[in-house]
This record gives C-alpha cells, sequence and structure tokens, in this order.
C-alpha cells in the first residue's frame, strides 16, 4: 500500500482537478491533492529507509535508488506547484489552457513518473517513460502559439522515436536473458535481472547490442548530444513551472532509466563498455551545450542548453565510476534539479514583466527587479559551480575522480567546456542585468510564495554547497548500493 | 491437422515477402489514405503470422496479442486516421521530398541492407531469416518515411511502420514480450495516435497548413 499511494493520489488528482470548472476552485483541489502526495511521497521515502527494499506485488518495487529519486521528485514538485499559483494568473485563457487542464495534466505527469520509478519491470518502465512524454506533451504546447505547437510537435515525434529505440534495446536484453536461461514471465523484472547478470555473460554481443539502442533511446529523453533537437525548443515554449518540471524531473527520470540499464549491464559483462559509451555522450554534450550557449538569445533557451550541459556532466561522473564518480553524478542531477528550477522561476518573473525573454531587448533588469536579479545571480552562480553552492562540491567530486583516474583528457575537457559556460553566462546575464530599464516593469513585486519558493531553492543549494547533511548521504550511499 | 500446421508453417515463412510488398507500395504510394489502407494490410498480415505462431507454438498468450493487435492496429488506428483525414478537409497528398521511383529504389536498398544486417544475427539466435530481415527493414524504411515525408500524417504513418517492426523483432526473436507489458505498449501506441491527431488539428488551426516541414522557428 505504501506504494500505491504516491500512484494513485495523482491519479485522483488529475480525475478531481479535471471536473473542477471554476478556476479557484480547481487551484485549491490542485494544492490540496498536491500537499496529499508530498506526504505520500515522504511516507514511502521513510519506509524504504527502514526496509531498504521494498516490493509490493509483481510490478512495483521500491530500494535505496527509487528513494533517491522520489526525495528529488517530490521536492521539486512542491516547489513548481507552489510557484504555478501566482504563475498561472497571468495566463491568457484558452480552450485548454485554463488551471484545470494545467493541473489536470501536471498531476497525469506526474503520475506517469512515479510509474516510472516504482516499476520493477523494465518493460513497465519503457510504457511509463513513453507516458511521460505523452502525458507533458500537451503541457509544452499549453500556450498555443505557433511556437508552442512546433515545440509540442518536435517534442512528441523526436522523443517518441528516440523511446522506440530503447524498447528494441529492452526487447534485446530480455532475449539475452531468456537465452541466459532466466524464465521468460520474470526476464524483465530489474531484480531478477540483477541477480542472473553474471551468468548472462555469454550473450556479451547482445548485451552490448540492448545498451546501445538503450542508451540512445532513453539518451534522448535525458537530452545527450546529438538526440538533443527537442529538449531547448520544449523547455524555451513551455510555460515556466513546466520547464522546471522538464528539466529538474524528467530528465532526471530518463537517467534513472539509464542507471537502472547500465547496473546489470556492467554487472554482467564489466562496467568498461556501457561507461565508454557514456563518457562519449557525456563528453559531446559538455562541448557542443557548452559552445551553443554563447550564442543563444532567448533566456530559456539557454537555461535548456544548460541543462543538456549538466546532464552530460552527470554522465561523465556515472562514466568515470569509481569513489566519487557516481556519488558525484547523483548529487549533480541533485543539485542542478534545484538550481535549475530557481532560474526557470526566475525566467517566468522576466517573462512577466519584460513581455519577452529576447535577452537583447532586457536592460536595466538589476534596478527593475531587484528581487528577481538576485535570484538570477544567486541561480546562475550557483549553475556554473562555483563555492558555497552544491553544483560546486559534485562537480569537484567528479573532476577529483577523473584525476584520481589519471584520465586527463576527461578531466581538462570538463575544465574547458566548465570556462566556457562561466564566460557565456557571465556575458548574457550582466547585458540584461546592467544599464536602465526601457520601460517600469508590469509587477516588480515578487508575490510571498515566489519568495518562498526561490528562498528554499537558494537555501538548499547552500546547505549542500557547505556540507552535505548525514541523512542526505546515506541516502545517496544506499542509491549506489543498489546498483553496485 | 497436419495440413493445418503445414499452411501455418507456409504461412510463417512467407509473410516476410508480403511484408517487404508493402514496404514497397507504400514507398510508392501518393495519398494518405493509400498509406493507411497500406499499413493497415501490414498489420493484418502481422496478425496472420501472430495466429500461425500462436498455433505453431500452442501458445494462449499469443491469441490474445493476436486479438490486440487485430482491434487495435488493423481496425482503430487506421479509423482514428480516416477520421482525421476526412475532418481535417486538406488535400490528402504526402508531398514526399523524393520521386516514387527514388523512394522505390531507397526503400529495396534498405531492404536489401537489413538482409545484410541480420546475417551474423540469425545462426546465433537460430531465428528465420527472412523473418528478423523483415522486422529490420520495416524500421528502416519507417524512419525513412518520416524524414522524406513532409505532411504532419505521413510522418505519423513512419512512426506507425517503424514501431511494427520493432514489434515484429520481439515477436520473431523471442515469441513476443509478457502480457502485460504488450497491453501497455499498445496502449502507449494508441495514446500517441491519438495526441498526434491533436497536434496535426492544432498544426492545422495556428499555421493553416500541414507541411511540418515549414515549421522552422524554433532553431538553433
Amino acid at each position: 500500500m505504501t506504494l500505491l499511494f504516491p500512484l494513485l493520489v495523482p491519479l485522483l488528482g488529475a480525475a478531481t482537478v479535471l471536473v473542477c470548472r471554476r478556476p479557484a476552485v480547481a487551484v485549491r483541489v490542485a494544492l490540496a491533492f498536491g500537499a496529499l502526495e508530498v506526504l505520500a511521497i515522504g511516507n514511502a521515502v521513510w519506509r524504504i529507509r527502514a526496509a531498504g527494499v521494498l516490493p509490493a506485488g509483481r510490478y512495483l518495487r521500491a530500494d535505496g535508488l527509487t528513494s533517491f529519486f522520489l526525495i528529488n521528485t517530490g521536492l521539486i514538485f512542491a516547489l513548481v506547484l507552489a510557484y504555478s499559483v501566482g504563475y498561472l494568473r497571468h495566463i491568457p485563457a484558452g480552450r485548454f489552457s485554463s488551471p484545470r487542464w494545467f493541473y489536470g495534466l501536471m498531476f497525469l505527469f506526474l503520475f506517469t513518473i512515479m510509474a516510472v520509478y516504482l516499476s520493477s519491470n523494465l518493460g513497465l518502465l519503457w510504457i511509463f517513460v513513453e507516458a511521460t512524454t505523452l502525458a507533458s506533451a500537451l503541457l509544452v504546447g499549453f500556450y498555443n502559439t505557433e511556437g508552442a505547437v512546433e515545440a509540442g510537435w518536435k517534442y512528441l515525434i523526436v522523443c517518441t522515436v528516440g523511446i522506440a529505440f530503447a524498447l528494441f534495446g529492452t526487447i534485446v536484453l530480455y532475449l539475452a536473458a531468456v537465452r541466459g536461461g532466466v524464465d521468460p514471465r520474470s526476464a524483465l523484472d530489474w531484480a531478477v535481472l540483477m541477480s542472473a547478470a553474471p551468468n548472462l555473460r555469454g550473450a556479451q554481443d547482445l548485451l552490448k547490442l540492448a545498451f546501445v539502442f538503450v542508451a540512445i533511446g532513453y539518451g534522448t529523453k535525458i537530452g545527450f548530444v546529438p538526440m538533443h533537437s527537442w529538449l531547448p525548443d520544449a523547455h524555451a515554449e513551455a510555460p515556466s513551472p513546466i520547464s522546471a518540471m522538464l528539466s529538474a524531473v524528467l530528465l532526471n527520470c530518463a537517467l534513472y532509466a539509464l542507471l537502472r540499464f547500465d547496473a546489470i549491464t556492467s554487472r554482467a559483462i564489466g562496467s568498461g563498455f556501457s561507461h565508454t559509451l557514456l563518457l562519449i555522450f557525456g563528453a559531446l554534450s559538455v562541448v557542443v551545450a557548452g559552445f551553443l550557449m554563447i550564442v543563444q538569445r532567448d533566456l530559456k533557451r539557454l537555461l535548456a542548453y544548460s541543462s543538456i550541459e549538466h546532464m552530460g556532466i552527470a554522465a561523465l561522473g556515472i562514466g568515470l565510476g569509481g569513489a566519487f564518480g557516481l556519488y558525484g553524478a547523483l548529487l549533480h542531477a541533485f543539485n542542478h534539479s534545484i538550481a535549475k528550477s530557481l532560474l526557470f522561476f526566475t525566467a517566468g518573473h522576466v517573462r512577466e514583466n519584460f513581455g519577452t525573454l529576447r535577452m537583447e531587448r532586457i536592460r536595466g533588469m538589476g534596478r527593475a527587479l531587484p528581487w528577481a536579479s538576485a535570484a538570477l545571480v544567486i541561480g546562475s552562480l550557483a549553475i556554473v559551480g562555483l563555492p558555497p553552492f552544491g553544483l560546486f562540491v559534485s562537480e569537484f567530486l567528479i573532476l577529483t575522480e577523473a584525476f584520481s583516474q589519471a584520465r586527463y583528457a576527461v578531466a581538462v575537457l570538463l575544465l574547458a567546456a566548465l570556462s566556457v559556460v562561466f564566460g557565456a553566462l557571465l556575458y548574457h546575464f550582466q547585458r540584461m542585468l546592467a544599464g536602465d530599464p526601457e520601460s517600469a516593469p508590469a509587477s516588480p513585486r515578487v508575490p510571498a510564495a515566489d519568495f518562498a519558493v526561490m528562498g528554499v531553492c537558494a537555501a538548499c543549494l547552500l546547505v549542500l554547497g557547505m556540507r552535505i547533511p548525514s541523512a542526505f548521504s546515506s541516502v545517496l550511499r544506499a542509491a549506489m548500493a543498489v546498483l553496485q | 491437422m497436419h495440413l493445418v500446421h503445414f499452411a501455418a508453417t507456409r504461412a510463417l515463412a512467407s509473410s516476410a515477402v508480403f511484408l517487404f510488398i508493402t514496404v514497397l507500395l507504400m514507398a510508392t504510394a501518393k495519398r494518405i489514405s493509400t498509406c493507411i489502407v497500406l499499413f493497415s494490410a501490414q498489420c493484418a498480415i502481422i496478425t496472420a503470422e501472430i495466429l500461425a505462431m500462436a498455433y505453431v507454438h500452442r501458445s494462449s498468450e499469443a491469441y490474445a496479442v493476436a486479438a490486440l493487435v487485430l482491434i487495435v492496429k488493423v481496425l482503430a488506428i487506421p479509423y482514428a486516421l480516416f477520421r482525421i483525414v476526412k475532418d481535417l478537409q486538406a488535400p490528402g497528398d504526402i508531398t514526399a521530398s523524393t520521386t516514387a521511383a527514388q523512394s522505390v529504389f531507397i526503400a529495396a536498398g534498405l531492404i536489401l541492407l537489413s538482409f545484410f544486417a541480420v546475417e551474423p544475427y540469425s545462426e546465433t539466435l537460430r531465428v528465420d531469416t527472412g523473418m528478423l530481415a523483415a522486422a529490420i527493414a520495416l524500421v528502416l524504411s519507417g524512419a525513412f518515411l518520416m524524414v522524406s515525408r513532409k505532411k504532419a500524417l505521413a510522418q505519423v504513418i513512419g512512426l506507425l511502420v517503424l514501431e511494427n517492426g520493432i514489434f515484429l523483432a520481439a515477436l520473431t526473436t523471442t515469441f513476443g514480450m509478457p502480457l502485460v507489458v504488450e497491453i501497455g505498449i499498445f496502449f502507449d501506441l494508441l495514446m500517441g495516435v491519438f495526441l498526434m491527431g491533436l497536434f496535426v488539428f492544432r498544426i492545422r488551426d495556428t499555421f493553416e497548413h500541414l507541411d511540418v516541414s515549414k515549421l522552422r522557428r524554433l532553431r538553433g
């Protein structure tokens, strides 16, 4: 039952919100179900902590890795929900762009993400990753403008084709398991595959083939270069709370799927093959996204390319492995999700006040919007990996691992890309912040709820940058233990 | 009884040829409605294949999968696509970026390529080369249809053909996945087509055309 609640609450929430015709009622119902969902997630995390592994029936299962990602999802979802209340006030009403559709689709989206984390079966995992695309495509196209419809269509098509490759990879892995003597009825069960993995060494070619397809498939969803084409469009055209959900929750969710496959492949045929592939994707993403950030003109596109870059850094950490690599990668995914949410929330305020996200048209933000500017500065200092923020620690851990393994090429590449990104963000943001504003902002005050949300983001980043709380550190270690 | 068994095994062996024919015909098709009919026929061939397989291997799950394919892919999806074409009231041509002759040559090349691609695997996997090649050919030609067709609906059909190929690959190598997973995949497919249909209408309403190659505002 513990694991059923986090799945049932968003489903019920979606159904209830969709029948609430009055916007004010829909918002309140959404907040109530959101609070309930956070409680359900907290309860599940607590039980997993006590039990270690929590199997529930044939198709649900939760372990340390699940718990880590559940905490991530719960935290970001709570922040997004609190932020969206103020944000929705200035959305022009349309046939589908009303609060009830917004929250209804968001709860469906959350349901699919929770289902990805809680399913024990790799086939079901695939089904729900595909379902995340379907549930969020309408949210990406929410504004119904030319750009939003184009981004939604591209997102739907690119991700569906990409994910189809992951299905092929899953089938090949299933084939390898069945040939290796695993009972066909449980040959997609992750725990069964994990314990049978050492016996699958004979099917080396099949396992490699499976991992390549899975890496391309789920890599599309993570946003690895060169499969990233959907990501900047979707992030830029979606409403800001949804951009935060995509960047901070969805990308991590796809990363989780890839981690599960990586663990099986590594245990069966050694980590050499899968980790090299991850290093290649990671390096490509970091370098290409870093350089593309220089030429961006739209604030949210800039942030989207930064997400690609950070997912690349996480992939590098996983690819390096070792004592600090995986730890750093998981911590980095978590830190990135908080910092990027903060930046997307700020972008929402910028759009509301300047009426545009084109960075060359935004001048004098420092004077016009002092609080939003403070959030932008904190977010950007955190995202480029400066101390005392969390991303510094995780990037430092990954770099330490690269140096200790004497992989200087990886370390130098990462450092070079990080400096390019640093320069790009500094260049774009100082031009936005400095100078005199051309016109008075529409609503310079930051609502109390948004203020609190951004404060929580900044506080989390600071705490994780100073010292990782021991409770959180034990969650991270439990997550790593599952994969090894 | 022997006769039925013989017929079932012959059907399995020759279905690859019929699948290749649908691939080649789809490459030449000029109208969306032709593509939909061909897609439906392709799924009917796959249904027959599953039935034959269910008979040969005496698997009751496979009969359920065959029923699902028949309902979802042979009937429901083509019906939905026809409804969309009718409601759109737009010209039903597909506007390919290659001529019909070029498309056929490319499709034939892809079929040859897939035979070469499965050659090293068919020995170790002990599966019929023709069937596995047909699966890969469907994947490749689906991808080809997606990149060479400009109309949104034609791309959806390309995606469906690609998905058919993956389904067929699973079928030939593992006799299908567990039933729960199959049902989930069908559900995703149905919802996917529904959503794509919705987006096709939105594209028409916001852009007043359906040529997705002209959707290029978002770049860089």
